[in-house]
């Protein structure tokens, strides 16, 4: 195929615009969809995608379109649209020339909209934006075209209407895409150059390679080098995307598909590295891309502890396949072994932690999520840590900082009050208020501690599902932040300390305490759990002492049979940790870490 | 070998099986006590020449012994004499409703001192909860009866019964002027028509029974030495005594349990459980399981722990030829720290409250010794 036959482009657009389903007609009117995989979304292929109804992964599609007697090949990719999966999209991009910008007729212009057109133009794309979904009575495509002028200064005219429910103006899409997105450009007969922008592991084929090619051809039998990690390997199949993988005889430069090369260490290959060939090697790799910045941090545990090693395994695995998650090996004295991990917000660590239970078959525990702290300690050094057992004495801390975030939230002006009130709780600072026609855009600054767990969910329910958010991480700044410790017994237990605030240090230790005077069993003696900071004492609550537990008869007869029964007491202790003198159940130690604060 | 000097005797029959009871015992059926005594002799017969005996107790239990007919009943203590021989203290469990004045008359006349009489309550309404035929009248007359026939007495009461009042319960016991009681608290086995019936104790009731009835029967004269005994003075069960000082003892009848010395190597006793009534009357054979010297100490332990008194390491170390002073405090260190139990001069007892969870307290030996 001719570089000049070909368009490469993704679909953006904030959460629930419609990227999918548009992606459903295209593939329609083009013959992609074949009856028996037709249905919605049918490029959300994993099952969380299905069962959610969002999309997770980045999905490329490669599609024929006819018209007079010219075939062009569409590279199309299908974003995800929610903030936690941005890195998707920003690695997606770097395959393209163009997007499809979606703006829903009936929310307009929100916050991800913005994001993703800035996005867009850093990658020096061209932005075909499409106001969707006209189909729906609450649609106002005049407002969203004007909004598209005002707050982004993309001229309302090249806006073009469409419904991907009815199809309308899918047609006229299909020829905007040919005539207004520029073919990819780069030398067919150059050396090999080809950019890694996502992978993933198939038992038979080891990793498999999605791949832009920017100059030059691949095709099996060629000698390959990776030129980031060094290693180099024969090429055994390449292909393009159906949307399932399919084989072809080669690659060309403009296009986009997969490489096999039978990699079986994960680590010989990584997203944002450039294949080439062995024997003639291109002069300027692709820079890469910047490592995405986990915000949200928490430690997975395998249930059993044997499977320590398979967790393991799959999250390199998974690595391959979500190029933003990073992890590192932890032990817990109430978990045993276990990682680390950082995420880019909650739902991306919620969707993690379900593929690893789907996709491996693995039982897991995870520990609530927290943010990264930085600490100034008195001997002039700085400490990053998201875990507060690492905090080192309070003497020893000069500040403690917590990372802020700016937050952008676009809501129409009657919720303007009552979210200004959530964020104020939320130890948020005002720094803009914008009238966007009727709506507001309201920007703040506000400690990431206080958005990421519920935030979102409060704000939907506020503004009866009309505000829209997003947040660009600011850095750190000093919090009025203290450690609060769990003692049992009197005793300290690392593993249960928190991180608050000083004006919710209370609520959130009495929280904890009486969950764990609730879920520890009854101990031989009464155990105070106590919250405290420091030395005070904030909340404390008493696990009972046992009940009577003492044979009321006994004689010579019931010696043999009671003595078995006491034995077989002792293997209900089999998963106890021992706290000073105080057995605690591991299910105690879980009610608490996987509550978030 | 060590002299044996305790025998229990086990008579498995009862007129009507209570609500609660999870003791093995049949409802009498034509031929099986002909059957049953002619077993328990032979097997009395054997007895003397497999192990020393020097009989300081017997103890006829149940079941209710005294449902045997006097001419049953005579036949066994005559067959148990010419076997076996006799005792300074042998008694007889005894259930009110089987009492008269003749016959308490007999009994001492066959040689039983002392009788230990299934009351359970002196409260109508308890009684009947606790499906029991008898009422409290003859409760008291049977008291009479045995305490004027020259009998040392000693009665069940039990505790912790909904509806029941304690201190009311307490004082019509100590009436009957009685030299030993035994007061347990209800508790619901598995299996019984109280389980199936989803009958509960309360904590309170249970709390209550456990620490008050203590302070009540003192103020009687009858002292807790055990944690459901109570008795004036010297007037403690010496035949149970033997269970929780772990002595030896001699078992007959089905399902009985003895706990026999033994010379083989590795091990410094064995318990003999025979097998259940219809096993036992074609002379099956039970269990026997071996015990060695650290299961020793910890049934020495499971059992005195039981005892106002305690154990005494130093003896029971000597005994086991294991260092238990040195090993088992670590062992215990939770409820020694935490004052359930008490260590003076190698004597280890536990504290009221120790007793309460005494199950708990005892798991870690249970373990050491299993391991
Ligand atoms: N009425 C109407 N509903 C639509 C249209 N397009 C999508 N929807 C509905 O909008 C919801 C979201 O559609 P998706 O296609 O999953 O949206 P998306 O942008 O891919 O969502 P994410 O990938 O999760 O960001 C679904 O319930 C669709 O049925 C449209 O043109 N008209
Ligand atoms: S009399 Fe005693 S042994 Fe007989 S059934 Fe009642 S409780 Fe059980
Ligand atoms: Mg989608």
């Amino acid at each position: 195929m001719n570089p000049p036959d070909i368009r490469n482009f993704s679909i953006v657009a904030h959460v629930d615009h419609g990227k999918s389903t548009l992606a459903d007609r295209i593939l329609e009117l083009l013959g992609a969809m074949g009856e028996r995989d037709r249905r919605d979304q049918a490029l959300d292929t994993l099952e969380l995608e299905r069962e959610r109804g969002i999309t997770i992964k980045s999905t490329p599609v490669r599609l024929v379109y006819h018209r007079g007697d010219r075939a062009y090949v569409f590279n199309l990719i299908d974003t995800p649209g929610h903030v936690d999966f941005h890195y998707e999209v920003s690695r997606s991009l770097a395959a393209c020339e163009g997007v499809l910008l979606l703006i829903d007729a009936s929310q307009g212009v929100e916050a991800q909209t913005i994001v993703n057109a800035y996005l867009a133009l850093e990658h020096d794309l061209t932005i075909v934006p499409v106001i969707n979904k006209i189909d729906l009575p609450a649609a106002d495509p005049a407002a969203a075209a004007q909004q598209l002028e005002e707050v982004l200064g993309i001229p309302a005219e090249e806006a073009l209407l469409a419904s991907g429910k009815t199809g309308a103006g899918v047609p006229e899409l299909l020829e905007a895409i040919v005539d207004r997105i520029p073919p990819p450009g780069g030398d067919p007969s150059a050396p090999a150059k080809a950019l890694i922008f996502d992978s993933f592991y198939d038992s038979y084929q080891g990793v498999v390679l999605l791949v832009r090619l920017l100059e030059g051809s691949l095709s099996p039998g060629d000698r390959i080098l990776l030129m980031a990690s060094g290693k180099d390997f024969e090429l055994t199949r390449v292909g393009v995307f159906d949307p399932k993988p399919v084989p072809a005889s080669g690659l060309q430069a403009g296009e986009v598909g997969w490489i096999a090369a039978g990699i079986r260490d994960i680590h010989d290959a990584q997203v944002g590295d450039t294949v080439t060939l062995l024997t003639r090697p291109t002069q300027q790799p692709f820079p890469g891309f910047e490592p995405a910045q986990p915000v949200v941090f928490s430690g997975l545990y395998p249930t059993d502890s044997e499977d320590y090693r398979r967790l393991r395994e799959a999250l390199e695995r998974l690595k391959l396949n979500d190029a933003a998650l990073v992890f590192e090996p932890e032990t817990s004295l109430a978990l045993g072994f276990g990682f680390r991990c950082g995420f880019l917000g909650l739902l991306h660590a919620e969707v993690v932690q379900e593929r690893l239970e789907r996709e491996f078959d693995l039982d897991l525990i995870a520990t609530a999520p927290v943010v990264v702290y930085r600490l100034l300690l008195s001997d002039g050094r700085e400490l990053y840590t998201q875990n507060p057992a690492d905090f080192p004495s309070r003497d020893r801390i000069d500040l403690i900082e917590e990372p802020y975030i700016r937050l952008q939230v676009i809501l129409p002006g009657e919720y303007v009050g009552p979210v200004m009130q959530l964020l104020q709780e939320r130890r948020g600072q005002i720094r803009n208020l914008q009238y966007l026609g009727r709506r507001v855009e309201l920007s703040y600054e506000v400690p990431f501690a206080e958005i990421f767990y519920d935030f979102h969910d409060r704000l939907k329910s506020l503004t009866r599902g009309y505000a829209s958010m997003d947040y660009t991480q600011i850095g750190y700044r000093p919090g009025d932040l203290a450690k609060v410790d769990i003692l049992v017994n009197g005793e300290l237990v690392d593993a249960l300390a928190v991180i608050a605030h000083q004006d919710k240090a209370y609520a959130l230790g009495r929280k904890i305490v009486d969950k764990m005077a609730e879920v520890i069993p009854r101990q031989l003696f009464a155990v105070p759990i106590q919250a405290a900071i420091g030395g005070k004492i904030l909340a404390r609550a008493t696990v009972k002492p046992y009940r009577k537990d003492v044979l009321a008869k006994c004689y010579g007869g019931d010696v043999t049979r009671k003595k078995k029964l006491l034995e077989k007491q002792k293997k209900g202790k089999a998963r106890m940790k021992s706290i000073g003198t105080v057995e605690i159940p591991q299910e105690a130690f879980l009610a608490v870490l996987s509550q978030p604060d | 070998m060590t002299p044996i000097s305790h025998l229990y005797l086990h008579v498995p029959f009862c007129p009507t099986i209570c609500p609660y009871c999870d003791f093995h015992v049949v409802r009498r059926q034509a031929g099986w006590v002909e059957a049953y005594l002619k077993r328990l002799l032979e097997e009395a017969g054997q007895l003397a020449g497999l192990w020393p005996l020097e009989l300081e107790t017997i103890y006829l239990g149940g079941g209710t012994p005294s449902f045997l007919r006097d001419r049953e009943l005579a036949a066994l203590v005559e067959g148990l004499r010419a076997a076996v021989g006799w005792a300074g203290e042998v008694t007889l469990e005894v259930n009110p409703g089987t009492v008269s004045r003749a016959r308490a008359e007999l009994w001492r006349e066959l040689g039983f001192t002392r009788a230990s009489l299934g009351i359970q309550s002196l409260d109508d309404q308890v009684l009947r909860f606790l499906g029991r035929t008898h009422s409290s009248r003859a409760a008291r007359e049977a008291a009479s009866y045995l305490r004027q026939a020259g009998l040392r007495l000693s009665a069940d009461l039990i505790t912790a019964v909904p509806s029941q009042r304690l201190e009311r319960e307490v004082a019509s016991y100590l009436e009957l002027d009685l030299e030993h009681l035994s007061a347990y608290s209800l508790t619901v086995e598995e299996g019984t028509e109280f389980a199936r019936r989803g009958v509960e104790v309360a904590e309170e009731d249970e709390r209550e029974a456990f620490y008050r009835t203590e302070e009540l029967l003192a103020e009687g004269g009858l002292l807790r030495y055990e944690i459901s005994n109570y008795a004036r003075p010297g007037a403690e069960s010496r035949h149970n005594l033997g269970y929780w000082t772990n002595a030896f003892y001699a078992a007959l009848g089905p399902s009985a349990a003895g706990h026999y010395p033994s010379e083989r190597p590795g091990e410094l006793a064995q318990r003999r459980t025979a097998a259940t009534l219809e096993g036992w009357l074609r002379g099956e054979g039970g269990e026997v399981l071996p015990v060695s010297p650290a299961q020793y100490a910890s049934d020495a332990a499971f059992m005195g722990l039981r005892l106002e008194r305690g154990i005494d390491l130093r003896a029971l170390g000597g005994r086991t030829g294991l260092d238990l002073l040195g090993s088992w405090p670590q062992l215990l260190r939770r409820p020694l720290e935490g004052g359930l139990l008490e260590l003076q001069g190698g004597q280890l007892r536990a504290t009221r409250d120790g007793w309460w969870v005494l199950n708990q307290l005892v798991t870690p030996l249970v373990e050491w010794s299993a391991g």
